[in-house]
C-alpha cells in the first residue's frame, strides 16, 4: 500500500485527513480511488494535480508505476514562467 | 550517466544570432502580406465600469474601416479558463481594468484604425473599483466576479479571494515554543511587468472556410493553436500557428492578448490583419505578475537552528480568477530543512491587468521576505547568514516544506561555493553592505515533439516544437550532436509551426533544455538504431551485433564481423537504396525535472544624502545540474539577477486613487539599464539531475528569486535600517534614513 | 501634414506666421515623440537644420554662440567649449543616450517648455542669451526671462531662436550641473542644480549663480543661494546655507517621479555638491 500525502489546504477536502494508504499500480489507479474515497476531493483532481512520487514531480503522468513502498505527494498542478 | 562530453560544455555560436544582430530575423510585427489591414484596439479609460452600450456605427462608415468588433462578437465558451482569457481580450458587459479592451477596429491603414477609435461612442457607468490586495480581500471590498470565491473559504475574507492554498508539516507553534528568537514582519511588495523588449504582435488570416493561418510572437504556439480555436469554435487542425522569433517572454507570452481579436477582425473582415500592440498597451494590458502582501514568522535557537516557519502570502492577480499564490507557498521555505512549518496563500482579485508568469512565479516575492527575516535573525544573533543557511538547507532526504523529499539537489553546494569565493571575504567600502539570499525553482518536464531527419549528405535536421527564448536551438543541437556523435554544425534546429510537428507545451517552467533535450537524444537513439539496421545490412551480419560509437556504425566484436565503422554520412549517403529516408522521432512527457537552487550575493552602496542604491560586486551561485551551453547558462543567471535587481529597486506599477495606471512606459517603468549594473559574476554548480540522461536541470527562473531579498538585505547592512517594501526606490530609502 | 525645410530664418518665420498649426523641428527627440503619443498633431512641420550658420559653434567677443540645430554630440565634442562651460556642456550631454545626442538640441531642450529639462537650469546659470527672430526682426533675451511653465515659453507664435551665446568668463571660474535620477541613464531628473561660481585670488567665492530644475513650473533662478556662497570658501556652513535657501525656493509637484519632500531636499543636495565640481573647476582647492 502506497503511503498518499495530501497537502495542506486540500485536507479540507478530505475530512482534515493528511495521509492514508491506498493500493495502487498507477497514478491513474491512485487517483480514482482517491476521488472515490474522498468525492469532495473529485473536483480538485480532475482539474489537474501534480504528484510527488518518492520525491520526482509528476505532471499527470497516468500510468506512472507506483510500489508499496512510495510515498505519493498530491500537490496542486503547477506552472511555469 | 554519461560524463564524458565531446560538445557538451563549449560555447559554439548560436544558429539565431546572425539572423537577430543583422536585423533579419523576424519578430511578432515583421511579417507583412499583401491586402492586409491594420488593427487598433479601444481601451477602457476608467478601472471597473459597465459598458452600458457600445455604438461602433460612425467607424463603421468611415472610410478604408473594413471590420470593427466588440465583446458581443465573441460566443461564450464552455471552459471557464478559456472564457476568462477570451473576456480578457476583449470585455464582455463590464470593462474590469484601465486598458481592458473594449472594441476592436481593421482598416487599410494604421491612420485610419486610430481615426476610427475615435468615432466609437461607449456609454459606461462607473463602478466602485480595488486595486490593493489586502483591500480587495477584505469584506465589503467590490468583487470582481460573483461565485468562483475558494471553496471552503469564511466570510473574513471577500469574494475577491478565488484561491487558498496551504503546505507544511509539523507543528508551528511548537516549532516556536522552542525558539530562542521568534521574529514576525509583514512586507508588501509591487506588481512587476516581464519588460520584454518586444510587444505583443501578431498577423492573423481566418477565412469563410474555417481555415486559419496565424504568425504571432509567443513562448506556445500550440497553447495559441488550443486556445484561439476554441474562442472561436473552430476545429485546431484547421489553424496553423507559427512561432515568430521572440523579443524576450520571461512568462508573459504564456497567454494570448490579442491573437482572437486578429483573428476574429480577420473573419469578419475577409482579410489577414495585422495587430501590434503599442509599449502603453503591454503595460496597461498584458500581464504583469502579482503584488504581494505577506506576513513571515520564524523562530531561531541562538545557534542558529531554524526550530518554526510561517508564511501568510496575499497576492493580488487581476480582474479574473487564477491560481499562482500556491507556487509562492511552496517557494518559500523551500531552501530549508524544517521540523515545523506551514505556508499558506491567498489568490486575491482586483482591478488591474489578468497577472501572468513571470520568470519562477510567485517564488520571488515569497522567497524575498522569508530570506529578509532569516537576515534579521542572523543579524540580531549575530550569526553568519551563509553558515546559517548551511545549518539549515535542504539536502538530499529533506522533506521539503511543500510535501516531496528531495532526490540530489545543490543548495549545499551553492552555500558553500559562495562562502569559499573571494567576494564574501573582500572588505566593505563605507555606506556599502553586503546581502545574500537563496531562491528555488521547481523546473517542469512536459510534453514534446521531436522530429529529426538525417539528410543524404550526411546532416541533419531538427523540428521542434518550443519557441527558443533563450537559446535553446542551440542547446538542443548540441544535444543531438553529442547524442549522434557528429560535429555540432552539421545539425539545424528549427521551430516548427502547429503542423509541421507533434504537440508541445508551452516553453515555460525552465522546461525546455531538459524536455526537449530528452525528446532530442531519444530521436537520435531511434535514427541511430535504424543506422545501425543499414550497416547491418550492408555487411550482411545482425543488426544486433552493431553498435554506435563515435559517430559511426561498428560491429560490436570480432565475433560479429571484421568491418571498419561506417560514419553517419556513409550511412546517410547510401540510405536511398538501403531503405529510404532515415529519421529519428520522439513523442513523450517528461518528469523528473529536478529542482534548482541559487545563492545570491551582492555589495551595494547606498546614498545617504539621497537614498540612491548602487549595485557595485554581484556574484550568483547556481547549480544547474548539467550547463550544455555555459554561455547562454551564465546569460539566463544574470538576467535572472538584473530582474530581480529591478524588482528590488525601482520597477513598480504605479496606481493613482482613481485606479488608473500612472507609468505606462519604459520612463516611469523603471527597468535597469545597463549603466545601473556591475558584470554578474556567474558561478555555475553542477550536481547532475538523475532525472536526465546528461544530468540537465532548467536553470532559466531559479536566479530571479535570490535577488529581491539579497539586494534588500544588503540596504539594510548599508543604511542600518531594514525595509520591509519593494521597491526600495530612492524617496523610500531617504524616507527611512 | 507637409514638411518643409527652411532654408534661412526668414522663411522659417514666415512659414511660422501662416497661420497654420506649425512646429518647429529641430533634432526633433521632444517632438516626433510627442507626435508619435498623439499629444501633438502639426499640420506643418518646419525644418531649421538646412539653415546656413544654424549649425555652427562660433567664437563671439570671448564667448561661444551656439546655434540652435547644433546637437548635443556636436557641444561635447567641441574642446573650446567644453573648457569654457564645462557645467553646460556636461548638461546637454546628460540628455538621453548616444542616439538621442546625435539629434538633440541644447535650444530645442529650451523650447520644449519641460521643468525638468537639462540644459536649462546650467543655461541660466550661466547667463545664457539667446537670440530670437521673428517678423518684427532680431533680439536678445535673456534664456531666464524666457521661461513661462511646463511645454510654454514667452516666445511669440512665429518666433524662433537661433543660437544661444554663452558669455565670455573672467580667471578663476567654473560650472557644473548635476541632476537625480532614480537610474544612472535615461531618465527625467527628479531635481536638479547648475551652479556658476567666480573666485577671488583667496579661493573665496566672489560671484555665484545658482539655478534649480524640476522643483517649480520652470527651471528657477535661487540668488538666495548664490547669495550663500559668496564670500566663502565653500565650507561647510556656507554649503548648508546654499542648501537651505534651495529648499525655500522649492515649489515642486508630487507625482510618481518624486514626493515634495524627497524632490526638495535632493534639490539641496544637488546644488552643494555641483558648488563643490564648479569650485573645483575654478581652481579653488576643498
Ligand atoms: C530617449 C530620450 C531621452 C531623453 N532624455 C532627456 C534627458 O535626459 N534630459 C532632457 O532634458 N531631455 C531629454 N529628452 C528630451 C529631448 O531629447 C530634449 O529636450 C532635446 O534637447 C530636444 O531637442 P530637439 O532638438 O530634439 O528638439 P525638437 O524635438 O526638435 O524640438 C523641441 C521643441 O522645441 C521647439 N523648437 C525647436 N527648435 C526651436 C527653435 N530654434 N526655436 C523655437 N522653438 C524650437 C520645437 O518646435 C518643439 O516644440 C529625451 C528624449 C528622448 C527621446
Amino acid at each position: 500500500m502506497a503511503r498518499v500525502v495530501i497537502f495542506g489546504s486540500l485536507r479540507a477536502f478530505t475530512n482534515g485527513e493528511g495521509e492514508m494508504e491506498i493500493d495502487a499500480q498507477t497514478t491513474r489507479e491512485l487517483l480514482r480511488k482517491l476521488a472515490t474515497l474522498h468525492p469532495a476531493l473529485a473536483e480538485t483532481i480532475e482539474a489537474g494535480v501534480s504528484l510527488a512520487i518518492d520525491g520526482e514531480v509528476f505532471k499527470e503522468a497516468w500510468f506512472t508505476p507506483i510500489s508499496a513502498e512510495s510515498e505519493v505527494v498530491v500537490m496542486p498542478l503547477m506552472v511555469g514562467g | 550517466m554519461k560524463q564524458d562530453f565531446k560538445i557538451l560544455g563549449t560555447r559554439p555560436i548560436r544558429p539565431d544570432g546572425l539572423d537577430k544582430v543583422t536585423g533579419k530575423a523576424m519578430f511578432g510585427s515583421d511579417k507583412s502580406v499583401t491586402g492586409m489591414l491594420h488593427a487598433r484596439i479601444l481601451r477602457s479609460p476608467h478601472a471597473h465600469a459597465e459598458i452600458v452600450s457600445i455604438d461602433t456605427s460612425k467607424a463603421e462608415a468611415l472610410a478604408g474601416v473594413k471590420a470593427v468588433i466588440t465583446g458581443d462578437d465573441f460566443a461564450d465558451v464552455e471552459n471557464r479558463w478559456a472564457r476568462y482569457t477570451m473576456q480578457n481580450c476583449m470585455a464582455q458587459g463590464r470593462a474590469l481594468y484601465d486598458g481592458h479592451a473594449v472594441a476592436a477596429v481593421a482598416a487599410i491603414s494604421k491612420t485610419v484604425a486610430a481615426e476610427a477609435l475615435k468615432l466609437i461612442e461607449v456609454e459606461y457607468k462607473i463602478l466602485p473599483h480595488v486595486t490593493d490586495v489586502d483591500e480587495a480581500m477584505a469584506p465589503g471590498a467590490p468583487v470582481l466576479h460573483e461565485g468562483v470565491k475558494a471553496r471552503k473559504l469564511g466570510d473574513d475574507v471577500s469574494g475577491n479571494t478565488v484561491g487558498y492554498y496551504s503546505f507544511g508539516h509539523g507543528d508551528i507553534e511548537a516549532g516556536f515554543a522552542n525558539a530562542e528568537l521568534v521574529i514576525d514582519r509583514t512586507f508588501k511588495t509591487a506588481a512587476v511587468h516581464q519588460g520584454y523588449i518586444e510587444p505583443h504582435g501578431c498577423l492573423a488570416d481566418l477565412g469563410g472556410d474555417g481555415r486559419g493561418e496565424l504568425w504571432c510572437s509567443t513562448q506556445g504556439h500550440y497553447m495559441v493553436r488550443e486556445v484561439c480555436s476554441e474562442i472561436l469554435g473552430i476545429d485546431s487542425s484547421q489553424l496553423r500557428v507559427t512561432a515568430s522569433e521572440i523579443g524576450g517572454g520571461f512568462g508573459g507570452k504564456t497567454t494570448v492578448f490579442i491573437e482572437p481579436v486578429a483573428l476574429k477582425l480577420s473573419q469578419k473582415a475577409g482579410k489577414p490583419v495585422k495587430l501590434v500592440m503599442s509599449r502603453e498597451e503591454v503595460f496597461r494590458a498584458s500581464g504583469p505578475t502579482m503584488s504581494a502582501s505577506m506576513d513571515i514568522k520564524i523562530g531561531m535557537t541562538k545557534a542558529g537552528k531554524i526550530t518554526g516557519a510561517h508564511a501568510k502570502l496575499r497576492y493580488q492577480g487581476g480582474a479574473f480568477p487564477y491560481q499562482m499564490v500556491m507556487m509562492g507557498a511552496m517557494s518559500a521555505f523551500a531552501a530549508y530543512d524544517l521540523e515545523h512549518v506551514q505556508a499558506e496563500g491567498w489568490d486575491v482579485m482586483t482591478n488591474r491587468p489578468k497577472m501572468i508568469s513571470y520568470r519562477a512565479p510567485g517564488a520571488p516575492m515569497a522567497v524575498y521576505a522569508v530570506e529578509s527575516v532569516m537576515d534579521e535573525l542572523c543579524q540580531k544573533l549575530e550569526l553568519d547568514p551563509i553558515d546559517t543557511r548551511l545549518m539549515n538547507a535542504a539536502r538530499e532526504g529533506t522533506k521539503s516544506s511543500y510535501g516531496p523529499t528531495f532526490k540530489a539537489i545543490g543548495l549545499v553546494e551553492a552555500l558553500e561555493a559562495a562562502k569559499a569565493h573571494p567576494h564574501y571575504s573582500a572588505p566593505l567600502a563605507p555606506n556599502t553592505g553586503r546581502g545574500v539570499s537563496c531562491g528555488f525553482w521547481f523546473n517542469f518536464g512536459g510534453q514534446v515533439s521531436v522530429s529529426m531527419a538525417i539528410n543524404a549528405d550526411g546532416t541533419v535536421n531538427l523540428i521542434e516544437g518550443n519557441p527558443d527564448i533563450g537559446g535553446s536551438r542551440a542547446s538542443i543541437s548540441m544535444m543531438a550532436a553529442e547524442a549522434l556523435g557528429i560535429e555540432y554544425d552539421r545539425i539545424r534546429t528549427i521551430v516548427g509551426d502547429t503542423a509541421s510537428v507533434g504537440f508541445s507545451d508551452v516553453t515555460d517552467g525552465s522546461r525546455v533544455t531538459f524536455a526537449v533535450g530528452i525528446a532530442t537524444i531519444n530521436a537520435a537513439n531511434a535514427a541511430i538504431k535504424e543506422m545501425c539496421k543499414r550497416a547491418a545490412k550492408i555487411w550482411e551480419i545482425d543488426a544486433e551485433a552493431v553498435e554506435w560509437v563515435d559517430g559511426a556504425a561498428q560491429p560490436s566484436g570480432h565475433n560479429a564481423g571484421n568491418f571498419p565503422p561506417m560514419s553517419l554520412a556513409e550511412i546517410a549517403a547510401t540510405s536511398g537504396k538501403t531503405g529510404g529516408p532515415i529519421a529519428g522521432h520522439h513523442e513523450g512527457a517528461p518528469d523528473k525535472a529536478g529542482v534548482s537552487f541559487g545563492v545570491h550575493m551582492v555589495d551595494v552602496e547606498v546614498d545617504p544624502e539621497t537614498g540612491f542604491t548602487s549595485i557595485k560586486r554581484y556574484t550568483a551561485f547556481q547549480d544547474v545540474g548539467k550547463a550544455i551551453h555555459p554561455a547562454y547558462v551564465e546569460g539566463q543567471i544574470q538576467g535572472g539577477a538584473v530582474q530581480g535587481i529591478g524588482w528590488a529597486l525601482n520597477e513598480e506599477y504605479i496606481y493613482g486613487e482613481d485606479g488608473l495606471l500612472q507609468n505606462p512606459g519604459f520612463l516611469d517603468y523603471r527597468i535597469p539599464v545597463a549603466s545601473d549594473l556591475p558584470m554578474i559574476d556567474a558561478v555555475i554548480i553542477e550536481v547532475p539531475n538523475p532525472g536526465h540522461p546528461y544530468g540537465v536541470r532548467g536553470c532559466g527562473e531559479t536566479a530571479i528569486v535570490p535577488p529581491l531579498a539579497a539586494v534588500s538585505n544588503g540596504v539594510a547592512q548599508a543604511i542600518g535600517v531594514r525595509m520591509f517594501e519593494l521597491p526600495m526606490s530612492p524617496p523610500k530609502i531617504l524616507k527611512a534614513l | 501634414m507637409r514638411y518643409v525645410v527652411a532654408k534661412d530664418s526668414r522663411e522659417a518665420v514666415a512659414l511660422l506666421n501662416t497661420g497654420e498649426n506649425a512646429r518647429l523641428l529641430a533634432g526633433g527627440t521632444d517632438v516626433l515623440v510627442q507626435m508619435k503619443l498623439g499629444n501633438k498633431a502639426p499640420s506643418l512641420l518646419v525644418d531649421i537644420k538646412a539653415i546656413i550658420g544654424f549649425s555652427d559653434i562660433s567664437a563671439e567677443n570671448g564667448g561661444f554662440r551656439i546655434g540652435a540645430a547644433v546637437s548635443g554630440a556636436e557641444m561635447g565634442e567641441h574642446a573650446g567649449l567644453k573648457a569654457m562651460w564645462p557645467g553646460v556642456v556636461e548638461a546637454v550631454e546628460l540628455i538621453g543616450s548616444t542616439q538621442v545626442q546625435g539629434r538633440a538640441t541644447m535650444v530645442g531642450n529650451l523650447c520644449n517648455g519641460s521643468p525638468a529639462a537639462d540644459a536649462v537650469p546650467a543655461m541660466l546659470a550661466a547667463g545664457a542669451v539667446a537670440r530670437i527672430e521673428g517678423p518684427s526682426g532680431t533680439r536678445d533675451m535673456q534664456v531666464a526671462d524666457l521661461l513661462e511653465g511646463p511645454g510654454k515659453t514667452k516666445l511669440g507664435k512665429a518666433e524662433l531662436i537661433s543660437s544661444v551665446y554663452l558669455p565670455a568668463r573672467p580667471e578663476r571660474s567654473g560650472d557644473a550641473y548635476l541632476r537625480f535620477i532614480p537610474r544612472t541613464e535615461m531618465d527625467i531628473a527628479v531635481a536638479s542644480a547648475g551652479v556658476n561660481l567666480v573666485l577671488d585670488e583667496n579661493g573665496c567665492v566672489l560671484e555665484a549663480t545658482v539655478a534649480l530644475g524640476a522643483v517649480a513650473p520652470t527651471a528657477v533662478m535661487v540668488p538666495n543661494a548664490g547669495a550663500a556662497l559668496v564670500g566663502s570658501p565653500l565650507e561647510e556652513q556656507a554649503l548648508e546655507a546654499c542648501a537651505a535657501a534651495c529648499e525655500a525656493a522649492c515649489n515642486p509637484i508630487d507625482d510618481k517621479r518624486g514626493t515634495v519632500e524627497f524632490r526638495t531636499k535632493i534639490a539641496g543636495v544637488m546644488a552643494t555638491r555641483a558648488a563643490k565640481i564648479a569650485y573645483t573647476r575654478a581652481g579653488g582647492q576643498l
